[in-house]
Parts: structure tokens; sequence; C-alpha cells
């Protein structure tokens, strides 16, 4: 393994600074169409007599609504138990500002974007629900067809729950309940490369995907799926992309300029503006967490309740799945024995929010970090002390009773007292992640320690 | 119209309101210089007019008949790259490499013009891109590399950054 | 649909083809009409590409300057040693490479960062359209300036001058606010003010109180219609002027 350790330069540095690396843009291919979309100017409505007609008529115009496509709803994850609720092009109904529901492909930039002019629709505004916290109010409006919330996790339960100890008696045990209300907002990637595709269709009845996807074989299994074709029809190109960072996971381009090259019999290219970025690209979830820690005057964290909204936007895609990735963590680096957790991924009448960088877990450091400083607040305990001994250990298990083997959580806030200058007793200095015992191992953490040899 | 870029004259076909970023791009085939935003906005358009650095996405055609424009294909080959190219690759200033191309034809123009090594001076002159991967630090130190006149060891990246005070620059 | 596309080579060209103005769309740097047309948002008919007509440049005669509107804004700092205000006020639009492509008339028809400059320094303007070439005090140009084509801007140089605006992060963000003083070779003093609703504007009541900055600083609110917009809103600006006009009487005292 002689590259770990070492400086090496990255395998494409020099193309990147020759202006050799090959972009999805920066291929040119004769003949190619652009494609431009018709996207939903309203954030919730029932979607009525679309017309595409003059956009037909147009000189060297294709056009691709729901009727085009074979299979209209794909699940993202349905591999993973998530059901498909999504469609691919708006049909009865649009869910968010931005909805693509009729794409063009026309000759020219210029033509492609006179096309989507010409497209008309009715649109009978409904109510917008943009605050999760509003979506369980009696009279909210209905954003989703199940209702406003995901109802498919295990055993049709409509919340990721985790339930672990006694969380009732560590709330009478303790001397101080420390509560706290953490709502991060959502984030655009803002990748300096916009989603971008081409799409060539080949002599040999196959269709050629050049994309900036993150998730190459997982896009080709999407547009496979949704074209009903077999994946031996399918060829992508990818692996070059110009910033992702979770945003180029949801196969926002492929599967429509798939359809395009295959109605128009010729090479179609997808490039969005920055607006569209911003506007319409899915995002890093918002979420609402409340934590209510019970706590003792020694700094001790008997038990945790927390309450997780997550804000889906108008359709699931990836968030069932990131919020149990949170669930799992959401004691973050500390070990708390008595949990109630519960967790509803929630739909709002936003763009469809997916994964960005430390999908789900995120969230959740945050508001446990910045909860763990509150409580030291609180309790008037020094910050990194508090930290140090509910730090997880070797031994310690996890919200979902996964025993610890290596946790870093001792050294790592060593590290960062030594780097800052924070000075430590002997007793927090000499601290270690070895398992639990003596003064570290108080009554209430006896119960939850699990074998670590035996993971 | 006509354009000289990178040396090699064309006569340009597009109309005279096309932008030069999609005339180098789309018409000359000139890739380096990316569409990032259209707008002006992200720098990644960037190249050099007449010696002077200018977003080709903001500039029509037209203004810029008879100029002479220097993109990243102009200022150095693999088998030849110049030292601002050498910069980038030592000191690992590029991780996606979209942003690349705009940036390195701001720091040419920047030393060209005399710019220093001093990490506030390159950060004004560079003050207009944005790159959303690699946080700046390493981009500032090629930067700075290539203005002192380093030499570069390509076999291997630098250690760390000359940057010592990071609170205060970002 | 191609637009039909004019290249003066003179200012008596450009003159002439822009007329009245009617249906003619003014392209100074390009700065802001072509990404209107890349986002399809402009189909301009006729436009007056304005690169060659002999319309940028700085001169002075004696203590006056005159600058042409197609100088770039970037050009500006080079006035660095004489109108402090209106260097650095140039230094505050976008960054290098756009500054050096924005010209002074499209700045202050549009986005308007440097109007606040200029109208301290009582700036006047030369334009064209119906009725053809005239001048007039900058700020009656810019209330009037539909079917307008402004030529150059002249003011005379003051004894000191001083700029200060609202820093923000990020280098490509318009103008939140800023206040500019000028004291004039004469010894009067003017004050303006940029980012309050429409155009820039003069702050009069606090000029008449600048021996006093507190007070002129708490009259400065009475000139101005305060804005919400998506960089700042009202209350917030309305909070900051009388700082800003605080900061530029006392540089201006300062430099005495």
């Amino acid at each position: 393994m002689k590259a770990v350790g070492a400086r090496v330069p990255r395998y494409d540095g020099v193309a990147h600074v020759t202006g050799h690396t090959q972009f999805v843009d920066d291929l040119r291919i004769p003949g190619a169409l652009t494609v431009k979309a018709y996207r939903s100017p309203v954030h919730n409505a029932r979607l009525t007599n679309l017309d595409t007609s003059r956009a037909e008529a147009m000189k060297g115009v294709h056009v691709i609504t729901w009727k085009d496509v074979p299979l209209l709803e794909y699940g993202h994850l349905s591999a993973l138990g998530i059901p498909a609720d999504e469609p691919l092009l708006a049909k009865d109904e649009v869910r968010y500002l931005g909805q693509p529901i009729a794409i063009v492909a026309a000759p020219t930039e210029e033509a492609a974007m006179a096309a989507v002019d010409v497209i008309t629709a009715d649109f009978e505004e409904l109510p917008a629900l943009f605050d999760v916290r509003k979506a369980f109010d009696a009279g909210a409006p209905q954003i989703h067809v199940e209702g406003n919330w995901y109802r498919h996790f295990e055993n049709e339960m409509d919340r990721r729950q985790i339930r672990k100890g006694n969380v009732e008696e560590a709330f009478d045990q303790a001397d101080l309940i420390v509560q706290g209300v953490y709502r991060p907002a959502a984030i655009e990637h803002a990748p300096i490369e916009t989603q971008v595709c081409q799409v060539v269709p080949e002599a040999n009845g196959r269709l050629t995907i050049y994309s900036c996807t993150q998730a190459l074989y997982f896009s080709m299994g999407v547009v496979a799926a949704h074209l009903q074709l077999p994946l031996n029809k399918l060829k992508v190109v990818g692996g070059t992309v110009g910033g992702g960072f979770g945003g180029k996971v949801d196969t926002a381009t492929e599967t429509m300029c798939a359809l395009l090259a295959q109605k128009s019999g010729k090479p179609v290219r997808w490039r969005w503006t920055r607006e569209e970025e911003f506007l319409c690209s899915s995002t890093r979830a918002p979420w609402h967490m409340e934590i209510a820690d019970a706590v003792t005057k020694d700094g001790w964290i008997l038990g945790r309740k927390m309450l997780t909204l997550h804000d889906s936007g108008a359709y699931s895609r990836f968030s069932p799945y990131g919020l149990t990735k949170h669930s799992f963590h959401h004691t973050g680096a500390y070990s708390i024995p008595n949990l109630e957790f519960d967790g509803y991924v929630v739909y709002t009448n936003r763009t469809p929010t997916t994964a960005m960088r430390g999908f789900g877990v995120t969230s959740v450091s945050f508001a446990t970090e910045t909860h763990m400083s509150r409580i030291a607040l609180e309790l008037g305990i020094d910050p990194y002390e508090l930290r140090l001994k509910n730090a997880n250990r070797i031994g310690d298990t996890s919200p979902n009773q996964i025993v610890y083997t290596d946790p870093s959580t001792v050294p790592t806030i060593l590290a960062i007292a030594d780097a800052v200058g924070h000075e430590l007793t002997p007793e927090y200095r000499a601290m270690t992640p070895g398992q639990r015992t003596g003064d570290l191992l108080p009554e209430h953490l006896v119960g939850q320690l699990a074998d670590p040899e035996a993971h | 119209m006509n354009l000289t870029v990178n040396g090699v004259e064309s006569t340009i076909e597009s109309g005279p309101l096309t932008s030069l970023l999609d005339v180098l791009r789309d018409e000359l085939g000139v890739t380096s210089p990316k569409a990032g935003c259209e707008q002006g906005g992200c720098g990644a358009c960037t190249v050099i007019v007449d010696g002077e650095p200018r977003r080709s996405c903001l500039t029509p055609v037209a203004s810029v008949d008879g100029a002479s424009v220097t993109t990243v294909e102009g200022l150095g080959s693999p088998e030849d790259m110049a030292p601002i190219q050498q910069a980038f690759t030592h000191h690992y200033a590029a991780q996606c490499g979209f942003c690349t191309s705009g940036m390195m034809m701001a720091a040419q123009a920047y030393i060209d013009r005399g710019g220093s090594d001093d990490p506030e001076a390159i950060q004004e002159a560079l003050g207009g891109h944005v790159c959303r991967c690699t946080g700046y630090v390493k981009i500032i130190d090629a930067v700075g590399a290539a203005a002192r006149g380093d030499s570069f060891d390509m076999t291997v990246t630098a250690a760390g950054t000359a940057m010592t005070n990071l609170g205060g620059v970002v | 649909m191609a637009s039909e596309v004019l290249v003066p080579s003179s200012p008596a060209e450009a003159v002439e083809l822009f007329g009245d103005g009617a249906g003619t769309t003014v392209v100074g740097g390009g700065t802001v009409v072509v990404p209107e047309m890349s986002y399809g948002r402009l189909h301009p008919a006729r436009v007056l590409l304005l690169t060659r007509a002999g319309l940028a440049g700085i001169t002075t005669a004696g203590t006056t300057v005159t600058i042409g509107a197609t100088t770039s804004v970037g050009a500006l700092i080079e006035l660095e040693g004489h109108v402090a205000a209106l260097a650095a006020c140039a230094r505050n639009v976008a960054d290098y490479e756009v500054r050096g492509q924005a010209t002074v008339g499209g700045n202050l028809c549009g986005h308007g960062d440097l109007q606040g400059c200029l109208l301290a320094l009582d700036a006047t303007a030369r334009s064209t359209g119906a009725g053809g070439v005239r001048t007039e005090p900058l700020e009656e140009f810019l209330a009037n300036r539909g079917g307008r084509l402004l030529l150059d801007v002249t003011f005379e140089l003051p004894a000191a001058s001083a700029f200060v605006v609202l820093d923000y992060p990020h280098t490509h963000e318009y103008t939140v606010l800023a206040v500019t003083g000028v004291r004039t070779a004469g010894g009067d003093t003017r004050l303006a003010a940029t980012g309050v609703a429409g155009a820039g504007a003069r702050l009069r009541s606090a000029e008449a109180l600048a021996s006093d900055p507190d007070a002129a600083a708490a009259a400065a609110a009475s000139d101005v219609t305060f804005v919400d917009d998506a960089l700042a809103s009202a209350w917030y600006r309305e909070q900051t002027l009388p700082v800003l006009v605080r900061r530029v009487l006392n540089q201006l005292e300062e430099s005495a």
C-alpha cells in the first residue's frame, strides 16, 4: 500500500490543469439537440389541459410528457423497500415549484426555449405546506397521496422509532432536564458544474448516456426501469463530475434525455442553467429536531427523548434512508443508555430533498454537539469534561445496540483540547477509549454494555 | 469577425451577440472555459482577452472582434506545463477541476500584472471565483507559489499550507 | 430572429444611431444584457454595441474631470489619488474581471453602485435622446433617463472625499448601503447614499448639519426611503445609515 501516507498527485491533476479533462458538456456531439424543460410555476396544484401541440408543431422539436414514459413511477430506492411515489414527469398534479411537466428537444437553445414558451396547462392551485411542524395538524393540506408523512418503515411503521432502556425512569432520576430545538436549513449543493447529460441513440439500438451522475450504476438502473429496457441496452459513460456532494445521485436528467433520444432518433444534450440548479435541483433537507436530555448535576446524561421531523420535500426519494441513518446516530459520539427516539419523514411542497455529505447524520451531529454545549452551560461544567465522561468507549453500545469496538471520541476530544490549548485536569487528560470501569461506569451505564469481542 | 485564440486566428461565424464563451466552446471547440452560471458570478468562464482577464460568458463576441484570447490550452500542455499549471498540480489546488480553468487564467493575469504571493492580494484578485470543492486554501498556495517563481516537484504534492492566519482569511 | 447589431465607431455615430432610443437596447460591457439573453429573457431587436464608440476615457482639464460613459468601472480606481471615494466605490463593485468589463454608464443606469458617489460629487450628466444632446445634473438625469443614452459625466475635483459601505462577505453583492461624503474646494460638504429605494440619494438634511456628525447622522433618514430586498431589510438599512454617515463625516474631518 505505497499510496497510504504518501503525498500522491491526483491521477487526473494534469488533465484538470491543461484543459484535457472532459466533462459531460465538453463532449461535442454533432447534431445534438438542446433540451429544455417546461416546469411547474406553482407549489401545489391540480394539473389539467396540458397542451404541447404548438411546441410539437415547431420544426425539429420533440416533446415528451408523462404519456411517453413506459414506467412513470419508479422508486429511487425501491430495492431498499421504499415504494415509488414520484412520476418522472407530472401527470395530474404538481407538488413543487419547478417540477418538470414536459421536456423538449430542439435544434438550438433558442428554439428549445421558444418551444417551452408555447406549452400551456391549467393549474388549479391548492394550499401549500412548507412548515414540517404543521404537517400533523388536522386541517393541514394533504401533500402526498398517503398523507403528510412516510408510512413504510419496517412493519409499515409511520416513523423510525428507537427505544432503549427505560427513559421514563431516567427522567425521574434526573437532576435537570435540558431541552433544545435545532432547525438546520436546507443547503444547496451548488456544484460549479450544473446537472448535465448527453444521450446518443446508437445504430445498434442501444443508448449511450454521458452523465455527470455520482452514482453511475444506480442511475443506469433507474433509466432502465423507467424505460423498461434491459440493462444491456444502456451504456453509461461517467465518472467525471464537476462537483456533486450528493446532489448528483437523483438521476435528474438521464431518463428524460434517454426518452428524447429514443423519440427523436438524435443525440440530445441537457445542461441545466444556474437558475434551474438553484430553483429546481434537490437540496440537503431542512430538519427539525427536539431534544430533551435527563442529566445529573455531575454531568452524566441518563436518557434522551428526541423527535425529528425530516423535510423530504414533495416526494420520498432517499429520505427514509437518510432518516434511518440519522436515528442510529442520534446520540452522536456519546453513550446515552435510555432512549426514546421518534423520527418522521415529512412531505412538504418543497423541491424533494436528497443526500449531501454526511446524509442524515450531519444534522444530528450538529444538534447533539450543540446540545452537549448547552448542557455544559446549564450545569456549569467544563464542556470538554462533559463530553469526555459520556464519550463512547469500547463495550458501549449505540442507539440500535451496535457495540463499539474502537471508538475515537476520547482521543479526538483530547487532541482538540491540545490544539486549542484548553487545560484539562490530570484525571481527564489520562482518559482513554478503554472499557468503562470504576468512576467511569456509573450504575446507569451498566445495562447498555456489550462484549466487543462478540461483535 | 475574427478572433485569435491561443495564437490561432479564426473567422467567427456565430452571431455578434453570441457570448465569447459559446463561441469558444461551441464554434471553436475550445472547452476549457466552463459554463458555471452564465451570469458572471462564478468565474469558471474566465479567459484572458488582450492581456486582461474577462468573463467570457458576459462578453458579446462582437465586442472582442480582432482580439487575442488566451485560454488554458494556450498556457501549456501536459508535456510542457506553465508554472501556474505546475503549481496547481503540485499544491493540489484542483479537486473536481471545474473551476480550475477560470482560476488559473485569473491567476496568470494577476501574475502577469506583477501580483505577489501575498494571500490577501491573491484573494482580492480572485475574489470573483467560486470553488465548491477545495476551500480555496490550496488555490491561494498555488497562486502564491507561482507568483514567487517556485520550482515544483511534480511527483509529489505539497505538504500543509503556507497560510498562517486561516481564521481571518476565509 | 436575430438582432440587428450596430457598432458605432465614434461618439457622433453613436448619437446618430441611438436617435431617440426607440426599440434600441444599449450594450456597454455586456455584463447586464448578455446574461439576460443567455437566459432567454431578452430578445433585443436592435442593439447598439458601444465597445468602439470612443466613449471611454477619463480626461482632466484643470480641476474638471470628465468620465466617458463606457469607461470601465475598474478604470475609476486610477483616480485614487484625486477622488479617493470614487476609487473606493469602484473597488467595491464586483471583482477585478467584472470591473474591467462593466461600464460607468451601465452601472449608473442599472445596478447603481456608483450613483451615490457621483451624486455626492454633484456630477453633471451629458446624454442624448429625443431632442438631442443635453447636459443636466446627474440627479435629474437619473430621474428621467428613459430613452436617454449617457455620454459622459463631469464633476469638479473635491478637496477631500470619503466612502463607507456595509461590508458584505460575497464579492458580487450589489451595494446594500453606502454613503459618500465630499468636501468641495469651497469648503461645502455633500453627502449621498446608495442602496436606498430608487436611485442613489443626496442627503441634504444631513449636509445642513454636517458640522455635527451625530445630528447629521440622525437627520439622514429623512432624506431617503428605505427598501426591503433580498440583500437586506429596510429596517437594517435604517439602523446602519446613521452609522455610515457618522463615519464618513469623521473621515472627512480627519482628512482636513
